[in-house]
């Protein structure tokens, strides 16, 4: 009977299996605009495409082609976030090429801008996270205490986001004991919030049902994809910048490296949650123990031009492994500028990560792009006769709008 | 920090393939070879230092116009040693092609894709290159590449 009515027939309905749903590039929760191509059979993710191009401003030309005490301030716009640590990774990797060094101050309080700014990334990307699972007053709190960091930040460096700390040879601002004591004030009051953030990630069961064993790394796969930070941390492979290069004053200011063995969504956004806290006491370590003498150089003093080399200077950010690497020959300009951001990474290398996953669960894996999943459902209709093929939607099929000769 | 017993163990590794070696400030040790060679160096620490240990930090391509030649330094992080080690290599200008190690390594996918759109370093074995990786039609359809040095964008 079936091969009767299979010769009889003049048309074919094809389903195909692969469903492209395209998440990106536009979405205001996200800082750099990426393209997400992903390929479903069904619910389960069979492959992703990430499509980058979007924001590319080329930096490092225009690095390239303006003086160092320009590109200080060029490097510290590249992310809004964690601006601290770009100028940072730039003005070391010129003080190695040079052989200046920041005075004991001034690396302290390098330390505490960039750990206040880690603070407040971490706060940022759990507050995204929780939006993104349907709990948009935790989202709303945690955006709320998030602005305590963002003042201490204020206090210490004078720009609310924009930091413009860093010089080199030390730093542009001080602090006198009427601001270390505003600042220690505001740590008292962000630890028992980021204390229960931290145990409501950890003990609510929906949290925890939506977060535990989805995108599981192994510690194999996240060290071969080159991919840094947290994730790294998060799948228990123990390696922190600060910890590895001792730069600053990290050599000096006692911290604990957090690892993770689990490897899946909750793993990383506890450890962040740990590296806050971790942070936390690291800020008030700095204020307690900060030593005396002068942390603001003379900027009219420092030299316009440097000696020729080549440095490779590396940085924790909240997201993970910041590098800058600069060939310099001769002049006030650099002959070349490669910054390698932690997103480059773990970004466009995590295309493997998303596979087996089913689709609801992409935006928890993707946390920190912040997704955006519009679905098309479509149906080929083919025509046996003379093999032309036509698309409709399952809807036009069901209400009959399609007709099948 | 690397000691200086890592640092030989690392030159033991690497002995038949090391042409010149140099330090990258503050402490990266530098070691020149032969592009040719880059997929037996990378196979040899990987195989070495086993596959967790290793991690492709950075693919950086620099344009030596009065060499005639464009530098392609791997920056690759020992986890183990905590630090990373810079493996130099430099080929023709005119003829910018190195061998892919993305099978070796799938975290040189973002640096090789990118040292592609942005110098026109050809990694042969790579079927990801692509222009428009990062750079926008208007300069690709020049067919430039815009960190050259001869080039004006």
């Amino acid at each position: 009977m079936e091969s009767e009515a299979a010769e009889k027939a003049t048309s074919l309905i094809k389903i195909p299996i692969t469903l492209e749903i395209p998440i990106g590039p536009q979405h205001p929760a996200i800082h750099e605009p990426v393209l997400l191509k992903v390929y479903a059979d069904g619910e389960e993710v069979v492959g992703v495409d990430i499509g980058t191009g979007y924001n590319h401003r080329g930096v490092e030309k225009l690095l390239e082609n303006n003086t160092f005490y320009k590109d200080k301030f060029i490097t510290s716009r590249i992310c809004g976030i964690c601006n601290t640590v770009h100028e940072n990774c730039f003005v070391r990797a010129v003080e190695y090429i040079s052989g200046m060094e920041p005075s004991a101050r001034a690396r302290y309080l390098r330390v505490l801008v960039m750990e206040l700014e880690r603070i407040h990334s971490h706060m940022l990307i759990n507050a995204i996270m929780a939006e993104i699972i349907g709990f948009d007053t935790l989202f709303m709190y945690i955006m709320r205490d998030r602005e305590l960091v963002m003042k201490a930040k204020e206090i210490v460096s004078g720009g609310r986001v924009l930091a413009e700390f860093h010089m080199f040879g030390g730093v542009r601002r001080d602090i006198d004991d009427v601001k270390k004591e505003k600042i220690l004030d505001i740590l008292k009051k962000l630890e028992p919030r980021l204390k229960y953030y931290r145990r409501l990630f950890e003990e609510d069961p929906t949290i925890t049902k939506r977060l535990m064993e989805i995108g599981i790394l192994r510690p194999r796969d996240v060290v071969s994809h080159g991919m840094v930070g947290p994730i790294l941390r998060g799948s228990g492979v123990k390696s922190d910048v600060r910890a590895e290069d001792r730069y600053d004053a990290y050599n000096e200011v006692p911290f604990n490296v957090i690892v993770k063995g689990e490897g899946d969504s909750l793993a990383r956004m506890l450890v962040r949650w740990d590296e806050a806290l971790e942070s936390l006491e690291m800020c008030r370590y700095i204020l307690e123990h900060l030593p005396s003498g002068s942390a603001v150089v003379d900027e009219r003093k420092l030299p316009r031009v440097f000696p020729a080399g080549e440095s490779f200077a590396r940085v924790e950010a909240p997201r993970g492994e910041l590098t800058y690497y600069i060939q310099h020959i001769k002049g006030d300009k650099p002959y070349r500028v490669k910054v390698r951001t932690p997103s480059f990474n773990n970004i466009i290398n995590s295309g493997f990560s998303y596979l087996r996953h089913s689709i609801a669960d992409v935006p928890v894996i993707l946390v920190s792009y912040d997704p955006c999943i519009s679905c098309m459902e479509r149906a080929i209709v083919v025509d046996l006769k003379n093999g032309t093929e036509k698309k409709v939607t399952f809807r036009d099929i069901a209400m009959g709008k399609v007709r099948l000769r | 920090m690397l000691e200086v017993s890592e640092i030989k163990e690392i030159e033991d590794i690497l002995a038949n393939y090391i042409v010149k070696k140099d330090v990258v400030k503050p402490n990266r040790p530098a070691f020149y070879i032969d592009a040719n060679n880059i997929r037996d160096v990378i196979a040899l620490l990987k195989q070495r230092l086993g596959d967790e240990a290793i991690y492709i930090s950075n693919i950086v391509g620099v344009d030596k116009v009065s060499d005639g030649v464009i530098e392609v330094n791997y920056f690759i992080h020992l986890i183990p040693f905590s630090n990373t080690i810079v493996i130099k290599t430099s080929i023709p200008r005119d003829n910018p092609k190195i061998p892919s190690i993305i099978d070796l390594l799938p975290g040189a996918y973002s640096g090789e894709c990118e040292t592609y759109d942005l110098l026109g370093v050809e990694f042969m074995g790579n079927k990801y290159l692509r222009r428009g990786f990062f750079v926008p039609t208007d300069v690709t359809s020049k067919n430039i590449f815009p960190l050259r040095k001869d080039v004006k964008v």
